[in-house]
């Protein structure tokens, strides 16, 4: 009797942890995705600043710098859906990495202080948000295995726990950073 | 070009020559005395005169000393002036910032504050520091032996062990990114992955990062007080280049981040820069070991790409 109490107690302690771990890892997910909202508002503030700077030099590139501003107003205001954040955010990051590309047709703008401040910035929130992704692929490989693996398959059937997706990390980001690539010096 | 073969380094290398002729004769003369003691001493007990033959091992010793003793300050000279003159101009030809000084090191604060090493050093030993500015990256590194020690009671009493808690080089460089936090990539070592798992699901332990890399998940143990920012640090490229980096080193290399610096702890087991007293200074591959180790630590900032300033750290 003294042993089955025993097993008792030991199995509910397991599914205790079970438990808690999945809520615990789902959790993480949702943590690591605030994170990575986080840095894209942070990203977006970047850009009025940006578009000001660049159009008194790019008169040329007027079509994509509103279109870039148009983006940043979707972004910032707009309810939109996390993987509608994250597709957003690939386009503009492509829109910005192609108007900085062109830099070196103006040698005016290349060398003004306020616009390699705002590159700086601009490249290190890249590389920020790309950390964060990761940080979110991490977190949410964690959760799938959770979910999948026995005996916490179990667990989460009954929760109605289900995998999700992880963040495709863009062509361009798995390359490495070549400042050469980025400042045309 | 070679450093022997540079011209002016001609009389550099005949000057030092010349003190390391003098002072390996005055060794000689030292070992002999004191193995002409021993010997005697041998012979005492075989022909049954073992007062005199110890007298003469006495004798013997104190010669030895003696010599010893006179050639030490010149011996000292020596070594310093091959560091500065020899050593000193090497690291010049592989970057004109690079200067050298033998009597400084990696302070044992530093060696704390750095995180590299979870256990404090009880004795700690530390030269030939190197410093200098590689373009816009700011370095130093030195030669450090840090040791804790074990104290067992026996019979006789207390019995003092000492154990190493690192030997190598210490390299320390301005590292190209902002961060706040501290960011440490441990070996993983034995039972490292089980350590790993109990860390993670048990303890509940958040602060292993776990990486995409997974070379660098079999080497290495990544822990950070952010996670974010780990990854910030440590991208998929910075990964391969640790890995490249950590072939040259005896076993796995540390690696910290911290106050806005990076540390690495390369395990070596040999005593760099020291001047060789019984082989001649004229054979260029008597700086082969050195001037390799020195090409390795420059080569640490390109590989590290920590010149690389397009970041808001400049």
């Amino acid at each position: 009797m003294i042993i089955l109490g025993i097993i008792a107690i030991v199995v509910l302690l397991i599914g205790v942890g079970i438990y808690n771990s999945l809520i615990g890892k789902k959790n993480q997910v949702t943590n690591a995705f605030s994170a990575i909202d986080v840095m894209l508002k942070k990203r977006y503030d970047l850009i009025p600043n940006l578009v000001e700077t660049i159009k008194q030099y790019m008169q040329y590139e007027s079509e994509t710098l509103a279109k870039i501003t148009q983006m940043r107003t979707q972004g910032a205001n707009a309810n939109l859906s996390d993987a509608e954040k994250v597709q957003l955010d690939q386009q503009l990051g492509a829109a910005v990495k192609g108007v900085m590309l062109n830099v070196e047709n103006y040698p005016d703008l290349k060398a003004n202080t306020n616009f390699i401040n705002l590159q700086s910035t601009w490249t290190e929130s890249e590389e920020q948000i790309a950390a964060a992704r990761r940080t979110y692929n991490a977190a949410v490989t964690a959760y799938n295995n959770g979910v999948m693996m026995f005996p916490s398959s179990i667990f989460a059937g009954m929760m109605g726990y289900q995998t999700m997706p992880v963040l495709e990390t863009p062509a361009e980001e798995r390359k490495n950073i070549s400042a050469k690539e980025l400042f045309n010096n | 070009m070679q450093l022997h073969s540079r011209p002016e380094m001609a009389s550099v290398f005949n000057e030092l020559e010349t003190s390391r002729l003098y002072i390996a004769k005055q060794h000689s003369r030292a070992y002999w005395s004191v193995g002409l003691g021993a010997v005697c001493l041998l012979a005492g007990f075989l022909f049954g005169l073992v007062g005199i033959g110890f007298s003469i091992l006495v004798v013997g010793l104190v010669a030895g000393f003696v010599i010893f003793a006179r050639v030490g300050k010149k011996a000292n000279a020596y070594k310093l002036d091959f560091k500065y003159k020899v050593i000193g101009t090497a690291l010049k030809e592989l970057d004109d910032s690079l200067q050298i000084n033998p009597q400084s090191g990696i302070s044992e604060q530093d060696f704390i504050d750095s995180c590299l090493f979870s256990q404090t050093p009880d004795r700690y030993k530390t030269e030939d520091l190197v410093y200098g500015k590689i373009d816009k990256t700011q370095i130093h590194f030195a030669e450090v032996h840090a040791e804790y020690k074990t104290e067992t009671q026996t019979k006789n009493g207390k019995q003092t062990q000492w154990h190493d808690i690192f030997k190598g080089i210490i390299f320390c460089a301005d590292f190209n990114k902002n961060f706040n936090g501290l960011t440490l990539v441990k070996p993983k070592g034995f039972g490292g992955a089980f350590g790993k798992w109990l860390s993670q699901n048990v303890l509940g332990n958040k602060q292993i990062v776990e990486l995409e890399n997974v070379d660098f998940e079999k080497m290495f143990i990544t822990e950070s007080g952010d996670q974010i920012e780990a990854r910030y640090i440590l991208t998929p490229s910075l990964m391969e280049k640790l890995l490249e980096l950590n072939q040259y080193a005896n076993s796995t290399i540390s690696v910290s981040f911290i106050s806005s610096s990076v540390y690495i702890a390369f395990p070596l087991n040999h005593n760099y820069f020291e001047a060789p007293i019984f082989k001649s200074l004229l054979n260029a591959d008597v700086l082969e070991k050195d001037l390799n180790m020195l090409r390795l630590m420059c080569h640490v900032v390109q590989e590290l790409d920590l010149n690389t300033r397009i970041w808001t750290k400049q």
